[in-house]
């Protein structure tokens, strides 16, 4: 790259209220087209906005996790534009006092933590969803009034890999609030990236591309490398790089323009008049405060510190809440927490990827899964009974119980073990007789003829002690 | 028409006022749709002792009328029935009222002389020939032809009491967040407030208690408790304060008039009353127009952003979705409507916003501090509320920015910048057609506003007033 690349990213997240931001109208996805909507999401004439509390507290999540300075203050702003998905004809904002400012998060890159400043946190409304057909164009007012978070970072990032990194953090953030589903795919987090290229050294920055709503993050490095390419060989072919709308093509990879971005639009942005000012009171801030959920970044430092965990398994559960949840039962459960990752990451991952499931949408249970780790680890049984004893964990079975009805139960009975230690003996005198001579050999094909006769039941740590002992007195 | 009286009879003479109402109507042109009087009595269920029982209720027609066409007296609404009631339509019925029609006003709110609805002028029952003001135009000439006890009506800056004045009748505008918003298409929400025309105190204070109160629809609404206006309601005038805003008095010039208040000022005082000239800035009484101009344009221009002929209302062919909205505003809208909103739009651009809107919006808070030092020395405010008799339309009204336009036609806007609570009550008749005082009080305290006003009302004796014969 001939060019230092300067990216920044606006991310419009949706909340998962009960209810929309101004209205009471139910907020649900995927519910059967403009059922979801009233008066005052439909825009009727004498309609009045009304702040929903419970949107207002997620975005206050939102700014604490971020490391952002909260203005107490709420007000909101009118954005004044004319759309046929939006009813009012303005959308309702935080244009001049953004409920969050100043944020900060930390992102891994290849040359280590990287911290990515927040421009700033606001909430609004979302617009209706339009389908354009060949018959006309289809607007679903279900979305219309859902309330946003926008997140604006500052031109902190330098690559699609920083860029993906950013979003992946910023997403797992989210959602580890439990302030909204993040799914991309569906639109609940969206993604506009804006990117331009400069030479090195140079403080001025050059024309920027907007690349809107990208659908993944994986999408969204690629749509930046790609971009970067293309504004690289346009500046070193002497070119000039136009200030422009672009979309990302999945199926071409390319970046297409969607506009050229000319006099930007005068949104007259202007106070609210129908919502006074409201004070987020001290009390309301410290329960969200004392209530706000475990992070990501706290989860991933207990895993490296308390579990021990790679730095690669503890980032890989910490990326799955729910199987970072899963983790966090089974340890309750056992100490062996290298294990429970290593099974976590390995064999059940496999299972769930081959069956199409989410953790928790299978049968297994996590006490169900240490229970099975510890037999492993006290030589119970062995690795290799282990996985059958898995095909019968997931199926929502308890290990002890798949453990005996498959027979592996282990003798541990000592009386019993030196029966059959005794039995092996008086049958193999010629082994005595190796032992004697200083061949320890003998002692591993001893101990392997009790397992044989105890059907592989026989504890194997308590056999070869007895049998030692019992050795040693002849 | 007293709302006592209408209490008192059977519930069926309403049906006979309906037909009174449709053949008055022929002359005084106030009504835009008439409601289903016939069909609310069926279903009348409200108890003889409810407050507003067996009352007849003029609505204004920018107030939400569950499937009953609600238009603004507007073109490109001039099919739309809404699909919910505002709250004060859902107060009125609980409380009683039996809805008689919705009426004619000038188009969205946007004018001070009943010429600029869709359903053309609405004329005054004193002098048919004569303006009723506006923009509560039709509910002002109802109310006044004895045709309602009480009609309702919004205001926004003077669109109550300047009506009420001209057409000799009680306007009341309450403290903002009195009486919730929620459903009445707006004009410029920081400054609309519901209100509502009477005959008399009495009925006033009455329509207040039934209409008053917090509405979680309302973010605006207050949850000040609503006092029984109407039971502690007592003439109250010994030994109260009143300044009278010399401004205003002096810009008057038409000579009928100080003989009159002159009168009447001394009547004030012979019931103990303590009167004492106020004087503002007069820099800031000549600021108010513009102010109010500014700031009610630029609030309007967004919320009326919603009537594009998309979802509702009446829509225009075009190519296209923008097309259709552009076509759609342009023939639905009438000029000055049109006009409004390019003053509107022109204050807010990013290059105009901070000399323009952001200045208006400093200039009111310096009013209403000048206010608020006023209303520190006195009990109430006190000013004619009209600088002319009700004016005939060719009367070029309003077209010359002179003194008695800007100050005593405008002064009225005090009780909008500030959302104080203010009443037109009449005083006399001069040459035939009533002249009005308007009275201003404390943020919350209505109950001093009636007291003074009842007081005002007994020394008059001008409650109940009405002119039927036109």
């Amino acid at each position: 790259m001939n060019f230092e690349v300067i990216i920044g990213i606006e991310i419009h997240c949706e909340l998962k209220t009960n209810t929309k931001m101004f209205s009471s109208a139910p907020l649900s996805f995927a519910a059967v087209p403009n059922t979801c909507t009233n008066e005052i999401d439909l825009g009727m004439p004498g309609t009045l906005p009304c702040v929903n509390k419970d949107a207002v507290k997620s975005a206050v999540k939102a700014c604490l996790a971020t490391n952002c300075t909260i203005d107490t203050l709420i007000r909101f702003d009118r954005k004044n534009y004319y759309y046929s998905d939006l009813p009012k004809g303005f959308q309702i904002t935080q244009q001049f006092y953004p409920i969050g400012s100043h944020g900060k998060v930390n992102i891994q890159t290849d040359e280590g933590t990287k911290e990515i400043r927040l421009n700033r946190i606001h909430m609004e409304e979302d617009t209706a969803k339009q389908f354009h057909t060949d018959a006309g164009t289809m607007i679903d007012f279900n979305r219309a009034g859902t309330p946003l978070i926008e997140i604006v970072s500052e031109p902190d990032m330098r690559n699609g890999k920083e860029a993906a990194a950013y979003v992946e953090e910023i997403r797992k953030t989210l959602y580890y609030l439990g302030v909204s589903d993040v799914r991309m795919e569906e639109g609940s987090l969206r993604c506009d990236v804006n990117i331009s290229l400069r030479p090195y050294g140079s403080d001025v920055l050059g024309a920027k591309a907007e690349i809107k709503n990208l659908n993944s993050i994986a999408n969204v490095q690629r749509a930046i490398e790609y971009e970067m390419k293309r504004q690289n060989d346009i500046l070193l072919a002497g070119g000039v790089v136009t200030q422009a709308t672009l979309r990302y093509d999945e199926a071409t990879r390319q970046t297409v323009e969607m506009r050229k971005k000319e006099g930007a639009v005068d949104y007259k942005y202007f106070p609210e008049p129908n919502i006074f000012p409201i004070r987020i009171d001290e009390a309301l801030m410290q329960d969200i405060k004392e209530n706000m959920p475990e992070l990501p970044k706290e989860r991933y430092q207990t895993y490296v510190t308390t579990y021990e965990l790679s730095d690669y398994d503890a980032n890989t559960l910490v990326a799955n809440k729910e199987l970072s949840d899963f983790f966090n039962e089974a340890v309750a459960h056992t100490k062996e927490y290298k294990l429970v990752a290593n099974w976590l990451l390995g064999d059940v991952s496999a299972y769930l990827n081959k069956n199409g499931l989410q953790i928790q949408d299978s049968k297994l249970e996590a006490k169900e899964l240490a229970s099975m780790i510890d037999m492993v680890a006290n030589r119970e049984i062995s690795s290799k009974q282990a996985k059958e004893v898995f095909e019968g964990i997931v199926e929502g079975k308890s290990a002890k119980a798949v453990v005996k009805e498959k027979g592996m139960e282990q003798l541990s009975d000592p009386n019993a073990i030196l029966d059959l230690v005794k039995q092996v003996l008086d049958a193999n005198p010629q082994s005595i007789e190796d032992f004697k001579n200083g061949k320890d050999r003998a002692v591993g094909f001893l101990v392997g003829q009790v397992m044989k006769l105890s059907k592989g039941q026989a504890n194997p740590g308590l056999t070869n002690k007895l049998l030692v002992e019992e050795l040693n007195k002849r | 028409m007293r709302i006592q009286d209408c209490k008192e009879k059977e519930l069926n003479k309403l049906v006979d006022l309906q037909a009174k109402l449709v053949k008055a109507n022929e002359k005084l042109n106030a009504v835009v749709s008439y409601c289903d009087v016939d069909a609310q009595l069926e279903n009348y269920t409200a108890p003889t002792d409810a407050p507003l029982y067996g009352t007849p209720v003029v609505l204004k027609d920018n107030i939400s009328t569950k499937g009953v066409r609600t238009t603004a007296s507007s073109r490109i609404l001039d099919n739309y029935v809404p699909f919910y009631d505002a709250t004060v339509v859902k107060k009125l019925r609980d409380a009683g009222a039996i809805f008689t029609c919705k009426s004619a006003m000038d188009e969205l709110g946007m004018g001070g002389t009943g010429l600029n609805a869709y359903t053309g002028k609405v004329n005054n029952p004193y002098d048919l020939e004569r303006i009723t003001g506006g923009s509560s135009s039709g509910s002002a000439a109802l109310v006044a032809a004895g045709l309602s006890p009480l009609a309702i009506g919004t205001d926004t800056g003077d669109s109550i009491r300047k009506p009420a004045a001209y057409c000799g009748i009680v306007g009341v505008k309450p403290t903002y967040g009195r009486i919730s918003r929620y459903g009445v298409i707006p004009y410029a929400s920081s400054l609309d407030h519901v209100g509502y025309f009477t005959t008399n105190i009495q009925d006033a204070a009455l329509a207040l208690e039934v209409m008053a109160g917090r509405d979680d629809q309302d973010m605006t609404s207050s949850y000040e408790e609503v006092a029984p206006y109407a039971s502690l309601l007592k003439a109250d005038l010994k030994g109260k304060k009143i300044g009278i805003i010399s401004n205003v008095v002096d810009a008057i010039v038409d000579p009928r008039f100080r003989p009159s208040f002159d009168a009447f000022t001394k009547k004030l005082e012979q019931q103990g009353a303590i009167l004492e000239m106020v004087t503002f800035d007069q820099d800031l009484m000549n600021a108010l127009l513009p102010t109010y101009f500014i700031i009610s344009n630029a609030e309007a221009t967004a919320n009326h952003s919603n009537l594009d002929g998309i979802r509702f209302g009446m829509r225009e062919p075009g190519a296209d979705l923008t097309e259709i909205m552009i076509n759609s505003r342009t023939k639905g809208f009438s000029s000055e409507v049109r006009k409004r909103f390019v003053i509107g739009s022109y204050s807010l651009f990013t290059e105009n916003q901070e000399k323009i809107f952001r200045k208006a919006q400093k200039v009111r808070r310096v009013i209403v501090e000048a206010l608020d030092d006023a209303l520190k020395n006195y009990d109430i405010l006190l000013a004619p509320a009209a600088g002319t008799l009700a004016p005939k339309p060719d009367e070029s009204f309003g077209e010359d920015l002179n003194n008695t336009f800007m100050v005593a036609e405008n002064h009225m806007l005090l009780g909008n910048f500030s959302g104080y609570p203010s009443i037109t009550v009449p005083y006399d008749v001069v040459d035939t057609m009533p002249v009005a005082i308007n009275l201003l009080a404390r943020a919350f305290d209505e109950q001093t506003m009636f007291n003074v006003a009842k007081g005002i009302e007994d020394i008059t004796g001008l409650a109940g007033m009405t002119k039927e014969d036109f």
